[in-house]
């Protein structure tokens, strides 16, 4: 695997673990609503 | 749109710049590509530290005041403390891969202060969720939250105290150890990721205090269970 695969893997990787945490606010937050 | 919707979106404009930087910044010589990954693994690291201070002055906060607010960003904070601390954990382990040839070694000061802390702000959240009472979970939060506080110190001068395979700061108050171009784009992931986590951290009050209201006489589930009368159920 090519040195920038793996540096930009490591940055999609690194954001979609904070995506996911803003993911899983929102449904917390939809739930609340419901 | 709400205040919070705006923060989050500015947010990822702010997070799509430091990428722009990140990735149209010179690269060291010898470590190539993989010096990119500073870009986001020293911000990352940054944001645990100052989510982990914002906890102990909440904690702290709570301990003085007693008041709901004080104990809710405590422990929205914690959150966010954990989540930045497991990316930068990672970014750390697969550039120390491409550069020390090993992902993790238990031997350095910075990985094995770092390791602790994130166990010790993972067990405060545990902590939280095994308290049902509020009262006392506010409380016991609160002092974890003020002691553990002397975990960040320890692991931003583990560096210095062991001469172990982690590299001191590139940013130290006498200058920095990057080329000028480097050195912006740096600073630019910094200041977005702070703001990163400050429109997270908005983000996360406001779902605690919606959760809150739906729960607004502090009711649990169980509590429309009620004990037995045994005392009926001998009479008769």
């Amino acid at each position: 695997m090519s040195d920038e695969l793996i540096v930009i893997g490591t940055f999609v990787l690194s954001y979609a673990l904070i995506i996911g945490y803003a993911a899983r606010l929102h449904l917390r937050l939809r739930r609340a609503k419901d | 749109m709400n205040r919070v919707r705006i923060l989050l979106v500015t947010a990822a404009i702010a997070v799509g710049i430091g990428l722009w930087f990140a990735f149209t910044a010179p690269v060291d010589r010898l470590q190539g590509e993989f010096s990119r990954i500073v870009n986001i693994h020293a911000p990352f690291l940054w944001v645990a530290f100052l989510a982990f201070g914002v906890t102990a002055l909440a904690s702290i906060m709570w301990l003085v005041k007693k008041t709901r607010g004080w104990d809710r960003l405590g422990e929205a904070s914690a959150e966010l403390g954990v989540v930045f601390t497991v990316a930068g954990l990672f970014t750390g382990m697969v550039w120390g891969q491409a550069v020390w040839g090993r992902a993790w070694d238990w031997g350095d000061a910075r990985l094995a202060t770092t390791a602790v802390m994130l166990f010790v702000y993972v067990g405060y959240l545990a902590l939280r969720r095994a308290t049902p009472d509020p009262e006392m979970r506010a409380r016991r939060s609160a002092i974890l939250g003020a002691v553990a506080v002397v975990q960040v110190p320890l692991v931003y001068f583990s560096v210095y105290m062991f001469r172990t395979l982690h590299q001191t700061p590139s940013i130290r108050p006498d200058g920095a150890t990057m080329p000028e171009e480097m050195l912006v784009a740096l600073l630019v992931n910094f200041l977005a990721i702070t703001y990163l986590y400050f429109a997270l951290l908005m983000a996360r009050l406001y779902v605690a205090r919606a959760e809150e209201a739906v729960m607004v006489d502090g009711s649990l589930a169980g509590d429309a269970v009620k004990p037995p009368r045994l005392s009926e159920v001998e009479d008769v």
